[in-house]
C-alpha cells in the first residue's frame, strides 16, 4: 500500500519538528531550495497533482495562472474542512502539522510568495493552536522567516481562524472572510490567481494538496504520476464514514475500487447489505449499491454519475432511509446558504420544506417533480457551486433511490384515506 | 461599557500584526472571537468598540458578527455543547443521542441550563465524521459518542 | 465600474441585433443600447455589477452555463440571446423564488405601479405559484428612521441599499444581517438610520421594501403629476423630480434612471435628505400668501408692486440715487435677481445691489470647473469647505472620486469635518488664518522658502511644503472653496493661489466656489453686486456697460449688504428692498440689524415666509418662490439648470412677473414677458457669458454658462492672524445641514435632526477653562451673548471656540460684528 501524505501519521509525536525531521522532514525543502522556483513549478504541473479540497483542478496549472510580476501574492491555505463526510484535513493537521508547512513553503517558493495564510476553520480551535506550536518550531529552525536557509527566500505564515460558516470553504468567501468581511462568495472572474486576497494575487489549495506537494517534490513528478490512473494521478485521502465496522481516513492510489476502500474501514456491518454510497461528500450525488465497483478517481466516479469531490465516502446500509438522510443534508444547505442569491437562498429552504412534507408522511405524488424543477431552476444559476451541491443529494436521491420517496408517499395516501 | 482586558489586549496585538497595516479589518473575526473570550458573548458595546479599533461602523461589525454562527450575542453557559446533527453523525444515531443529552440536562435544544452552566446547540458537520457522533464541548472534541459517554462527560464537567 | 475614459469598442450580437459599445460594458447595459430590456433587480449602474438577484439570467453562445447580463462583460463577437427558451425558464425559476416569500399586497403597496418586481413579474415571470407553504414571516411596515419605512416582508434581499451605504455613502450604516433566508437588512442595534443621504434608498429600492414615510399611503403613483425640477436648497441643484396630486405636493425623488435619467454633471443621480424630505416651507403655514402693508392690510399684488416702485422712486428723487439698495439672496433665480438689478441700476440709478455678508468678486483666474470635474482631476483640494453641511451632494462626488477614480483628496480646514477620511492628507489651520496658510501655500508653490506658522496657524512649513509638492505633482488639479468662510484678506488670497496653481508648468487647474445658498454663482454673474454688472462687468469697464446698459448706467461704485445696513442706522439709507432673505436673523449684528431697518424710511421684503424681517416691513410682497415659479439657477460648478415649478398658484403672480411689473411701473416702454425663458433670453442678450444659454440648450442635462475672467488679483502677503487678548477664543461658526429655521422649521419631518446649540472647545482651552464636555455654557461678546452646551473636541485648533448655526432661536449672529474682523468671545459657565 503506497502511502504518501500518512507514511508516518501515526508515529507518536511527529506534531514536534524533531519527530518531523527524523522522519525526512523539511529534508524536500532544503533538496528544492536548491533548485529554481520555475522547476519547482514544473514538477507539480507534470506530476498530475489535481486540488484534493472539491474540484479537482490540475495545482501546477493553478499556480501558473498567478499575475505575472504583480507582487506582492500571497498563498492561502484553505484549512476550513466543513464538507460534511469529510475529517482528512482534520487528522493531518492534527497529528502532521510540519508536512502542511513545508508543503506550504514549497508552494510559496515555487510560485515567489512571501505571505501565507491557513485560513482554519473555527471550530478548529485545537488545531489552529497546534499548527501555530509548529510554525514556531519553523521559524526557530530557519524554515520560515527571513532568507530561509540562507536562499535569500522570505516567506511567513500566519492563521487566520475562522467562526463557523461552511461557505467559507468556497476560495472567493474564504478571502472575503480572511479580509474581514461576510464568507459571501466574489464575483469570478477575476479569479483569486488574478485578483485574490486585498486584490493580489493569490493562490488558494487545499490542506491535502499542500501536503501532497512535499512527496511530489520529495520523489519527483514521474514517480507521483507513476500512481494512479491516466487523468487521476496519485494518491487520495479518503475520509470513511457511516455505516462502516470501522470508519476512519485511508490514503488510497487513485482508481482503487470503492468497494476496496470500503473493506478498508472493515466493510458493512453485521447483517447488513450495502445501500447507498456517497463518494466524494454531502455535495455529490449518491450512487446505489449496484456501483460500488467503481474505481475511486475523479473519471470514473464522474462516469457513475457523481464526483469524487474531498474525498468523503458515506456509507448508507439497508437500515438508512435515502429521503431522511436527503433532508438532513438539504436542512444542512438551507443552514449555509449564505443568502446572497436568490436560488440558493429560496431555493434551498424550499426543496428542504418539501423534503419535510414528504419524510413525515404528509408528501403528494407531484411533489417529486416540484422537486426536480426547483433543482432544475437552481442548476448552474446560482452564484456559486453552493446551490448545485444542494440540488446534488435530492436529484440523485429521486434518480437511485424512487422507492424510498414512493414508500413515504404511499404512507401518506393511506393516511389521508384512513382520516 | 465594555473594554477589552489586558490579556485581551496582548492578543489582540497578535492578531493585529499578522495584516497589513491598512487591511486591519481582516482582524475582526479575531477581535470578535477575542471579546467572546472575554466576556462569553458578544455585546453591542464590544462590537461597538472592535469598530472604533478596526476604523468600521458598528453595523458592519454586528453584519459580519451575525454572518458566522460562533459568536454569541447573549450569555450562554460556561460549556456550550455544539452537537452534531449532519449526514454521517446522523446515520449514527445523533439524534436520539441528542434527545438523551437534553433530558440528561434538563433543557430544550438551544437552551442554557437554569445554573447557566451548559448551553446545548445543534451544529452541522465538525469535520470528525469517521469517528462520529461527535460533539465539541468549548473547545474540545469528543468522539465516538455513546449514551453512557455522554453522561461520563457531563458528569466530569459539573 | 468601466473607467470613464475607456475608449476600444466591441461589437456583440444580442438577439439578433449588432451593439457596439466600450469594453468592459455589461451585457445589461449593452442590450439597453440598442432598445433591449434585461429585467434585473439588483443591478444598478451606479453600484456596480454584483449579480445576486440572477434576475438578469441570458444565454451567452459556448457558455455552458446560462450567465448573468449584469456581471457578463461583453467580449468582441459575443452572441447574447435573452429570448432563448433556457433563458426564458431560466428567468421564470428566478421569478418564482424571488415571490416565494414576497407578500401579494401591491394593491396596498406604495412601490405598486412603478415597481420593477410588478413590471417583470408582468413581464417575465410565471402567473402562479407552486408553493403550498406560509410565506416567511417577517417584519411589516417598520420605521427604520423618522422617515424611511422598511417592510421586511417584501424584501427580496438585492442588497441595493446596503450596497449604497457602502459604495455612495461610504457610511456603512444599513447592512445585511444573518445569512441565509434569515438575512435581513438592518442598522446597529436596529437604530435609526439617519445619515444625511438616506432618503435615496427608496429610489433605489426595486421593491416596496423601503418606502418614503412621508408619502406613505398619500397616493397611487399614476395620480401624480411629475415635475423634473431643480433642488432649491443649496448650491448643487440637484436635478429632483416632484410628484403632485391635484396641485399637492406629494413627494421628491431623486431624478435618476428610476425614474428618467440622473443628470451626471450635477448629481450622480442622488440627492440629500434635505432636498427630499425638506420641501414643507412650499406648503408651509407662515407663508407669506398675499401682499400687505406695515399696518397689515392686504393688499392685490399689482397695488403693491406698484406702491414699491413709486415709493422708491419717490426717494431717490428727493435724496438721490444712494439712498435706496436692494439686498438679495442667492436663493433667487437668475432671472429674478437679473430683473431686480435691473430695476435698481436703470429705473433707480444706483449700484446698492448685494446679496451676500462675505466678500466675493464675480470670475475666476483658472476655468469655472464643472462638478464632473473632479471625478477626472488627479487631486481635490478642499479649502474652508464643508460639503457635508453645506452642499451634501458634493460629499458623495468627492468621495466616489476618491473611491473609484483614484482623485487625492486634500484638506485645508480651520475645522474637523467628514471630508477628512476620504482626504490623503488634512491639515487644520487656527481660526481665522487661512489667510496667511494660503499664502505660505503659495511662496512654497513658488519654490520660496516657507516662513514659520506653527505659532499662528498651527501648521508646520513642512506640512505646507509637502501639499505644495502634491499639487505640484498632480497633473489636474481642482480648488473647491468656501468663499463665505474665508475671513480677512484670504478672498483675495485664494484667488492669488489659483493664479499661482494655473501658471505652473502642465498643469490643468480649474475651482468650483461653494457658497452657501442655491444660486450664489448666478447672483453674481447677475450683476447682484455693488460693483459689478452682470456677466462680472467691473464699473471701469465703462465701455461695455454703457453699450449694454446705456448711457445712463450709473458707475460709482454702491454699497455691499452690510454697508446699507450701516448706512441705515446712520439715516443715510432710506428706502431698501430685502428679497428672500432674513437679515435680522442672519446677518452679523443681529438684533442691531433690525434697528438698523427700522430706521428706514421705507422697506420693503419680497419673501415667502414670514421672518424677522417681514415683521419689520413697510410693505411685504409675497413671493411664490420654489415649487411655484420658473426659473434658471447657475450651481456651483457653473452650470445653468431649469428649475420649472410643480405647483400653480393662480392668485399671485410669479416673482419674475412681479419684479418686471415693479420696471414697468417706473419705465411703460420696458418690456413685458411671456414666460420666464423670455426674461433668459434677455439675459443672453445682456449678460456676458450667458450668450448660449436658453430653454432648448438647457434642456435635460442644463449647460455650463461661460465664466468670467477675474478681475485683478490684490496684493501680496498676508498679516498673521490677530492674536487674542485675555484669554478670549476666536469665533468660527460652522453651518449645519439641518439648523432649525424658518425652512425647516418645527413641522419639519427631518426635525429629529435638529440639534441643540453646541461651543466646541479644544480640550487645551477646555481645561484652562475648567470646562467638560455636558457643561452648560454662554458664549459671550461684548453685550451679545449665546447660549451653548460645551462639547470638548478635536473639531478645532486651541484658541478658537466653534460654534455651529443649528437654529434661528439660537441668535448665533449677535455675537459676530464686522465679518472681516475678528470675533472674540469668552465663555462663562
Amino acid at each position: 500500500m503506497t502511502q504518501l501524505l500518512f507514511k508516518h501519521i501515526n508515529v507518536e509525536g511527529l506534531a514536534n519538528i524533531d519527530v518531523y525531521e527524523k522522519h525526512g522532514g523539511y529534508e524536500t525543502l532544503k533538496k528544492a531550495l536548491e533548485q529554481k522556483p520555475e522547476e519547482i513549478l514544473e514538477t507539480v504541473k507534470a506530476s498530475g497533482l489535481r486540488g484534493r479540497g472539491g474540484a479537482g483542478f490540475p495545482t501546477g496549472l493553478k499556480w501558473s495562472f498567478l499575475a505575472k510580476d504583480v507582487f506582492p501574492r500571497y498563498l492561502v491555505c484553505n484549512a476550513d474542512e466543513s464538507e460534511p463526510g469529510t475529517c482528512k484535513d482534520r487528522e493531518l493537521l492534527l497529528k502532521n502539522p510540519h508536512l502542511l508547512i513545508e508543503g506550504m513553503i514549497l508552494c510559496a517558493y515555487a510560485c515567489r510568495v512571501e505571505i501565507g495564510y491557513n485560513y482554519i476553520r473555527g471550530e478548529f480551535y485545537d488545531l489552529c493552536e497546534i499548527f501555530e506550536k509548529a510554525l514556531e518550531e519553523a521559524y526557530e529552525r530557519g524554515y520560515l522567516g527571513k532568507n530561509i536557509l540562507r536562499s535569500e527566500f522570505n516567506l511567513d505564515i500566519h492563521t487566520h481562524l475562522g467562526a463557523g460558516a461552511y461557505i467559507c470553504g468556497e476560495e472567493s468567501a474564504l478571502l472575503n472572510s480572511l479580509e474581514g468581511m461576510r464568507g459571501e462568495p466574489r464575483l469570478k472572474p477575476p479569479f483569486p490567481a488574478v485578483e485574490g486576497l486585498y486584490g493580489k494575487p493569490t493562490v488558494v489549495n487545499n490542506v491535502e494538496t499542500l501536503c501532497a506537494v512535499v512527496p511530489v517534490v520529495e520523489g519527483g513528478a514521474e514517480a507521483y504520476a507513476a500512481l494512479g490512473t491516466e487523468k487521476s494521478k496519485g494518491t487520495k485521502l479518503v475520509s470513511v464514514s457511516g455505516h462502516v465496522r470501522n470508519p476512519g481516513n485511508f490514503e488510497v492510489v487513485l482508481g482503487t475500487p470503492t468497494s476496496e476502500i470500503i473493506e478498508m474501514a472493515g466493510g458493512m456491518r453485521e447483517g447488513r447489505k450495502l445501500k447507498a454510497f456517497i463518494p466524494g461528500g454531502s455535495s455529490v450525488p449518491m450512487l446505489p449499491a449496484g456501483k460500488v465497483d467503481t474505481p475511486y478517481d475523479y473519471e470514473s466516479l464522474q462516469a457513475a454519475g457523481s464526483m469524487l469531490g474531498s474525498g468523503a465516502l458515506i456509507v448508507m446500509d439497508d437500515s438508512a432511509n435515502v429521503v431522511k438522510e436527503t433532508l438532513r443534508i438539504a436542512s444542512f444547505y438551507m443552514h449555509e446558504s449564505c443568502g446572497k442569491c436568490t436560488p440558493c437562498r429560496e431555493g434551498t429552504r424550499w426543496l428542504h420544506q418539501i423534503l419535510g412534507e414528504i419524510e413525515s408522511g404528509r408528501g403528494k405524488d407531484e411533489n417529486i417533480e416540484l422537486l426536480q424543477d426547483i433543482s432544475d431552476n437552481m442548476s448552474f444559476k446560482c452564484f456559486c457551486p453552493l446551490g448545485d451541491a444542494a440540488i446534488a443529494p435530492v436529484l440523485s436521491g429521486i434518480a437511485n433511490f424512487r422507492e424510498d420517496y414512493e414508500e413515504l408517499l404511499s404512507q401518506a395516501k393511506a393516511g389521508a384515506a384512513a382520516e | 461599557m465594555f473594554a477589552f482586558s489586558e490579556t485581551s489586549e496582548k492578543e489582540i496585538e497578535k492578531q493585529l500584526v499578522k495584516y497589513p497595516p491598512e487591511r486591519k479589518k481582516s482582524a475582526i473575526l479575531a477581535l470578535l472571537r477575542i471579546a467572546q473570550q472575554q466576556n462569553g458573548y458578544v455585546s453591542a458595546e464590544a462590537m461597538e468598540e472592535i469598530g472604533r479599533r478596526l476604523d468600521l461602523s458598528p453595523a458592519y461589525v454586528e453584519s459580519v458578527c451575525s454572518f458566522y454562527t460562533m459568536y454569541y450575542t447573549r450569555p450562554v453557559g460556561k460549556y456550550v455543547i455544539m452537537f452534531c446533527i449532519n449526514v454521517s453523525c446522523h446515520l449514527l444515531d445523533c439524534d436520539n443521542l441528542l434527545e438523551h443529552t437534553a433530558k440528561k440536562l434538563n433543557i430544550q435544544v438551544g437552551e442554557t441550563t437554569a445554573d447557566k452552566m451548559f448551553t446545548l446547540l445543534r451544529e452541522e458537520c465538525l469535520a470528525e465524521c469517521s469517528r462520529a457522533p461527535v460533539m465539541r464541548i468549548n473547545n474540545d472534541y469528543h468522539v465516538n459518542l455513546t449514551p453512557q459517554k455522554i453522561d461520563q462527560i457531563l458528569d466530569s464537567l459539573k | 465600474m468601466p473607467k470613464k475614459t475607456q475608449t476600444e469598442t466591441v461589437t456583440l450580437t444580442i438577439d439578433g441585433k449588432t451593439v457596439t459599445v466600450p469594453k468592459g460594458t455589461v451585457a445589461v447595459d449593452a442590450a439597453k443600447t440598442v432598445g433591449i430590456d434585461i429585467p434585473v433587480f439588483c443591478y444598478h449602474e451606479k453600484l456596480g455589477p454584483f449579480g445576486c438577484c440572477r434576475m438578469c439570467l441570458v444565454e451567452v453562445e459556448k457558455m455552458p452555463k446560462l450567465a448573468t447580463a449584469c456581471t457578463q462583460a461583453v467580449g468582441q463577437d459575443m452572441v447574447i440571446k435573452t429570448d432563448s427558451p433556457k433563458a426564458v425558464k431560466g428567468r421564470q425559476g428566478v421569478l418564482e423564488f424571488t415571490l416565494l416569500n414576497h407578500p401579494l399586497d401591491c394593491p396596498v403597496c406604495d412601490k405598486g405601479g412603478e415597481c420593477p418586481l410588478q413590471d417583470n413579474t408582468f413581464e417575465h415571470g410565471p402567473d402562479l405559484t407552486r408553493t403550498e407553504f406560509t410565506r416567511y414571516n417577517r417584519d411589516k411596515a417598520v420605521p427604520l428612521s423618522p422617515v424611511v419605512t422598511i417592510d421586511r416582508e417584501r424584501c427580496i434581499a438585492c442588497q441595493r441599499c446596503t450596497r449604497y451605504s457602502d459604495i455612495v455613502e461610504q457610511e456603512t450604516a444599513l447592512v445585511m444581517v444573518n445569512r441565509g433566508f434569515q438575512n435581513r437588512v438592518q442598522t446597529f442595534q436596529d437604530r435609526p438610520y439617519d445619515t444625511r443621504f438616506s432618503g435615496n434608498v427608496v429610489d433605489i429600492c426595486p421593491v416596496g421594501a423601503l418606502t418614503n414615510t412621508t408619502y406613505r399611503f398619500k397616493s397611487r403613483i399614476w395620480d401624480l403629476d411629475n415635475a423634473e425640477t431643480l433642488c432649491a436648497h443649496c448650491g448643487v441643484n440637484c436635478n429632483i423630480v416632484v410628484g403632485v396630486r391635484s396641485n399637492e405636493f406629494m413627494r421628491v425623488q431623486a431624478k435618476s434612471g428610476e425614474n428618467s435619467q440622473a443628470n451626471d454633471a450635477v448629481d450622480d443621480g442622488w440627492i440629500c435628505d434635505k432636498g427630499r424630505f425638506g420641501y414643507g416651507f412650499v406648503e408651509s403655514s407662515n407663508r407669506v400668501l398675499k401682499c400687505r402693508n406695515g399696518k397689515g392690510d392686504t393688499l392685490e399684488a399689482n397695488d403693491a408692486l406698484g406702491q414699491a416702485a413709486t415709493q422708491l422712486k419717490k426717494i431717490t428723487d428727493e435724496h438721490g440715487p444712494q439712498s435706496v439698495g436692494f439686498i438679495g439672496s442667492p436663493y433667487g433665480t437668475n432671472e429674478e435677481l437679473y430683473l431686480y438689478q435691473k430695476l435698481f441700476r436703470q429705473q433707480l440709478g444706483t449700484n446698492n445691489i448685494d446679496f451676500k455678508t462675505y466678500r466675493q468678486t464675480p470670475g475666476l483666474p483658472v476655468e469655472h470647473y464643472d462638478v464632473g470635474d473632479i471625478e477626472t482631476s488627479d487631486m481635490v483640494l478642499l479649502i474652508a469647505s464643508d460639503p457635508t453641511e453645506e452642499a451634501p451632494v458634493l460629499d458623495l462626488r468627492i468621495k466616489k472620486s476618491v473611491s473609484f477614480f483614484d482623485v487625492k483628496l486634500a484638506v485645508l480646514n480651520d475645522q474637523k469635518t467628514d471630508m477628512d477620511k476620504p482626504a490623503a492628507s488634512s491639515l487644520r489651520y487656527n481660526v481665522g488664518s487661512e489667510a496667511e496658510v494660503l499664502s505660505a501655500l503659495i511662496e512654497a508653490l513658488n519654490d520660496k522658502p516657507v516662513r514659520g506658522l506653527e505659532k499662528t496657524a498651527g501648521i508646520a512649513p513642512k506640512q505646507i511644503k509637502d501639499l505644495a509638492a502634491t499639487i505640484q505633482g498632480s497633473g489636474k488639479v481642482c480648488v473647491i472653496y468656501n468663499p463665505a468662510a474665508l475671513t480677512g484678506s484670504a478672498s483675495d488670497r485664494i484667488l492669488e493661489l489659483l493664479q499661482t496653481i494655473g501658471g505652473l508648468p502642465d498643469k490643468q487647474c480649474g475651482a468650483i466656489p461653494v457658497a452657501p445658498g442655491t444660486n450664489a454663482v448666478g447672483a453674481l454673474d447677475m450683476g447682484a453686486h455693488p460693483n459689478f454688472y452682470p456677466g462680472g462687468l467691473a464699473l471701469s469697464d465703462s465701455e461695455k456697460i454703457k453699450t449694454l446698459w446705456g448711457d445712463e448706467a450709473p458707475l460709482q461704485p454702491g454699497l455691499s449688504a452690510l454697508e446699507m445696513i450701516q448706512k441705515a442706522a446712520s439715516g443715510e439709507l432710506k428706502g431698501l428692498v430685502v428679497f428672500r432673505a432674513n437679515p435680522v436673523v442672519d446677518f452679523p449684528g443681529g438684533p442691531t440689524v433690525a434697528e438698523a431697518l427700522k430706521k428706514l424710511d421705507y422697506l420693503v421684503v419680497h419673501d415667502m415666509l414670514e421672518t424677522e424681517t417681514t415683521q419689520l416691513a413697510n410693505l411685504v410682497l409675497a413671493s411664490n418662490g420654489p415649487g411655484y415659479d420658473d426659473g434658471t439657477t447657475t450651481n456651483i460648478g457653473g452650470r445653468v439648470q431649469f428649475r420649472k415649478r410643480s405647483l400653480v398658484r393662480e392668485d399671485h403672480p410669479p416673482d419674475w412677473v412681479l419684479i418686471s411689473r415693479m420696471i414697468r411701473a417706473l419705465d411703460p416702454e420696458a418690456p413685458s414677458y411671456k414666460n420666464s425663458f423670455g426674461v433668459t433670453d434677455e439675459i443672453s442678450q445682456k449678460v456676458p457669458g450667458y450668450e448660449a444659454i436658453n430653454k432648448n440648450a438647457i434642456k435635460g442635462m442644463g449647460m455650463p454658462r461661460k465664466g468670467s475672467a477675474c478681475s485683478e488679483v490684490q496684493g501680496n502677503g498676508a498679516p498673521a492672524a490677530e492674536k487674542s487678548e485675555n484669554g478670549a477664543l476666536r469665533l468660527r461658526v460652522a453651518n449645519y445641514l439641518f439648523a432649525h429655521d424658518k425652512i425647516l422649521d418645527a413641522s419639519s419631518p427631518l426635525s429629529h435632526h435638529f440639534k441643540s446649540s453646541t461651543v466646541y472647545l479644544n480640550a487645551e482651552d477646555a481645561k484652562a477653562l475648567g470646562i467638560e464636555t455636558g457643561d452648560e455654557v454662554k458664549v459671550v461678546s461684548g453685550d451679545a451673548e449665546v447660549s451653548a452646551e460645551a462639547e470638548v473636541s478635536d473639531r478645532c485648533n486651541p484658541g478658537a471656540a466653534l460654534v455651529p448655526r443649528v437654529s434661528d432661536e439660537q441668535g448665533l449672529m449677535a455675537l459676530v460684528g464686522d465679518p472681516d474682523a475678528a470675533v472674540w468671545v469668552q465663555i462663562k459657565k
